[in-house]
């Protein structure tokens, strides 16, 4: 079998993994992504990430609801422990630095999109200091400073702890208007990023996985 | 409006018979901001004291001209008295509902204690319930409710060991959902042995934005079918989120009234159901007493009326900070707009 067409058959088998659930298929075959020697970002952005995408359409279509996401997500974090020790950092370019800063916002314990949005981040090789959840506003300020992230991404399930994000919007902004911020969670609309001053939003889990890579795409591009 | 009391009003409509008006009310948090603040007091105040629970809800009902009055106002209430904590935000700029700090990390980790209605705010709750029984003076109705067997669940287990576990562990999972409904059973039944008028179950954490209905026939069906048969009437079932696709399901509970929020289509739930079915909803608490302007918000209170629900029903608790004008017009736009029947209830 040629080394392209060998490569086709791991990230097809990488990315069914994903989209099955199946923890010991992705556990399996990214050890023989690096058993035979494949570039092994390759296989997490095109393998293990696309399959992840697929994953946000079947929700997104009400194939799949959120205990297929999470089960997903669990195969997609089994080939990524075994991956991610063996990128090169020429493949991770402008990203190698790239740090995000990530919560959900006080008054609000529902982190499920959070996660979801962070692991995505974590694929495309980001710095990711989680803040965890309930977080204070000004802790989400304090910390994109501390560490000079370049974005900071607020969940909030509920309507009425998503206005706690015009806050941070606004307090980091005023310090550092380049950082990017991004919105999530199933109150927040475009029009709520528009109005909050945001860039970039994910008012599903589903959509959440697309926007992260719309957005890492868009920072790479800034980057360049 | 004829002289039927508020009281009357609701228990008339629980039974369909015919009635002068509809009735405004919920089953979900109706304090307004400027009861609390006629009152002097601060949001979070008003969690742990019964007094102030009692009053801010009372206060509410008769600056507006609402037909009930209903508690608690937090989710937190029951996790609180298992041990899991409550986060109650006293010193936090503007109003935070409660949250629980610490849940179950695993399906190992549960452990319900048998005197727990006793533990944490469960007996303030009980206090608050008695204010308000002997203070409405027979007036206004009085409502409770409690979370549903899944909703609680994600109340006191991390979420994501409940929702992996439905697909991993499916038989734990189903051991714990049972503990569950006795549970929410024996809260429930407690609340109405107290004398609340209506109870509300709460199984909002259950609609398809988070399940399937293939799930939710599996998980969520058998066991409020057991908690709606252990409970007296009046009853009802509110589920917020995608209720589209379990409409029907819903209606197998065994609840006297059905709840939804704004997701639902309710012209073609009504298609769905009948009209015999007591349907209310569907109006987004937020978007409309908080964000519309009056006209806006009189629109979507006709919408619901419109689209065929009996009594219009916050989608959620009512965030407190409400424009006043937009609560008037809620509750004026309801007794001038039905005056004709609902699908299921008639008219005097």
């Amino acid at each position: 079998m040629g080394k392209e067409t060998l490569r086709n058959e791991l990230l097809k088998d990488l990315s069914d993994a994903v989209v099955d659930m199946d923890e010991d298929k992705a556990k399996e075959t990214s050890q023989r992504v690096l058993d035979e020697g494949l570039n092994a970002y390759d296989a997490i952005i095109n393998g293990l990430a696309a399959g992840m995408v697929i994953v946000g359409e079947l929700y997104d279509k009400h194939e799949y609801f959120v205990p297929e996401l999470l089960m997903c997500a669990d195969a997609l974090y089994a080939g990524l422990d075994i991956l991610k020790p063996h990128i090169k950092p020429e493949d991770l370019g402008q990203n190698a630095k790239g740090q995000v800063v990530i919560g959900t916002v006080q008054g609000d314990v529902h982190d499920i999109g959070k996660n979801i949005i962070k692991m995505m981040f974590e694929v495309a090789g980001f710095t990711v200091h989680d803040l965890g959840r309930d977080v204070p506003l000004e802790k989400f300020v304090e910390e994109q400073m501390r560490t000079d992230s370049d974005i900071v991404a607020l969940s909030a399930m509920m309507t009425t702890t998503m206005m706690g994000m015009k806050k941070v919007i606004e307090m980091i902004k005023e310090k550092n208007p380049n950082v990017a911020i991004m919105l999530g969670g199933a109150p927040v609309t475009k029009d709520v990023t528009e109005l909050f001053g945001a860039d970039g939003y994910a008012e599903s889990a589903g959509n959440a996985v697309q926007e992260a890579i719309k957005m890492i795409s868009r920072l790479r591009e800034i980057h360049k | 409006m004829t002289d039927i009391t508020p009281k009357e009003r609701i228990k008339r409509f629980f039974h369909r018979e015919p009635i002068d008006v509809m009735p405004v009310f919920s089953g979900q948090g109706m304090v307004t901001i400027q009861a609390i603040e006629k009152m002097g007091i601060r949001f979070a105040q008003i969690h742990t004291s019964a007094e102030y629970m009692a009053r801010s809800a009372m206060t509410t009902a008769e600056m507006f001209g609402f037909d009930a009055v209903i508690i608690p106002y937090n989710m937190c209430t029951v996790p609180e008295a298992l041990g899991r904590g409550a986060s109650l935000y006293e010193n936090a700029d503007g109003i935070l509902y409660p949250t629980v700090p610490s849940k179950w990390k695993t399906l190992d980790d549960v452990k319900i204690d048998s005197d727990f209605m006793t533990k944490g705010r469960m007996p303030l709750v009980d206090d608050a319930i008695r204010i308000l029984k002997s203070s409405s003076n027979g007036k206004f109705a009085v409502g409770s409710w409690v979370l549903g067997p899944f909703t609680m669940a994600g109340q006191l287990l991390e979420l994501d060991v409940l929702l992996k576990g439905l697909k991993k562990e499916k038989e734990k999972v189903e051991e714990f959902l049972s503990k569950m409904t006795d549970l929410v059973i024996e809260v429930a039944r407690h609340y109405q042995d107290l004398g609340v008028d209506y109870m509300n179950i709460r199984e909002m954490g259950s609609g398809t934005d988070i399940i399937s209905p293939r799930m939710w026939k599996m998980l969520v069906l058998d066991n409020l079918q057991k908690v709606f048969s252990a409970l007296r009437s009046p009853k009802v079932l509110h589920i917020c989120g995608s209720t589209d696709m379990i409409i029907e399901l819903m209606n197998e509970c065994g609840a006297d009234a059905l709840s939804v929020d704004q997701k639902n289509d309710v012209v073609e739930s009504r298609r769905k159901l009948g009209n015999d079915v007591l349907i209310l909803g569907n109006f987004d608490p937020y978007g409309t007493m908080v964000q519309m302007d009056v006209s806006g918000a009189e629109s979507v209170i006709k919408k619901c009326i419109d689209d065929g629900v009996d009594a219009v029903w916050p989608g959620c608790d009512l965030w407190p900070e409400v424009k006043k004008e937009n609560v008037e017009a809620y509750v004026r736009t309801v007794r001038e707009y039905s005056k004709k029947a609902s699908p299921a209830v008639g008219r005097i």
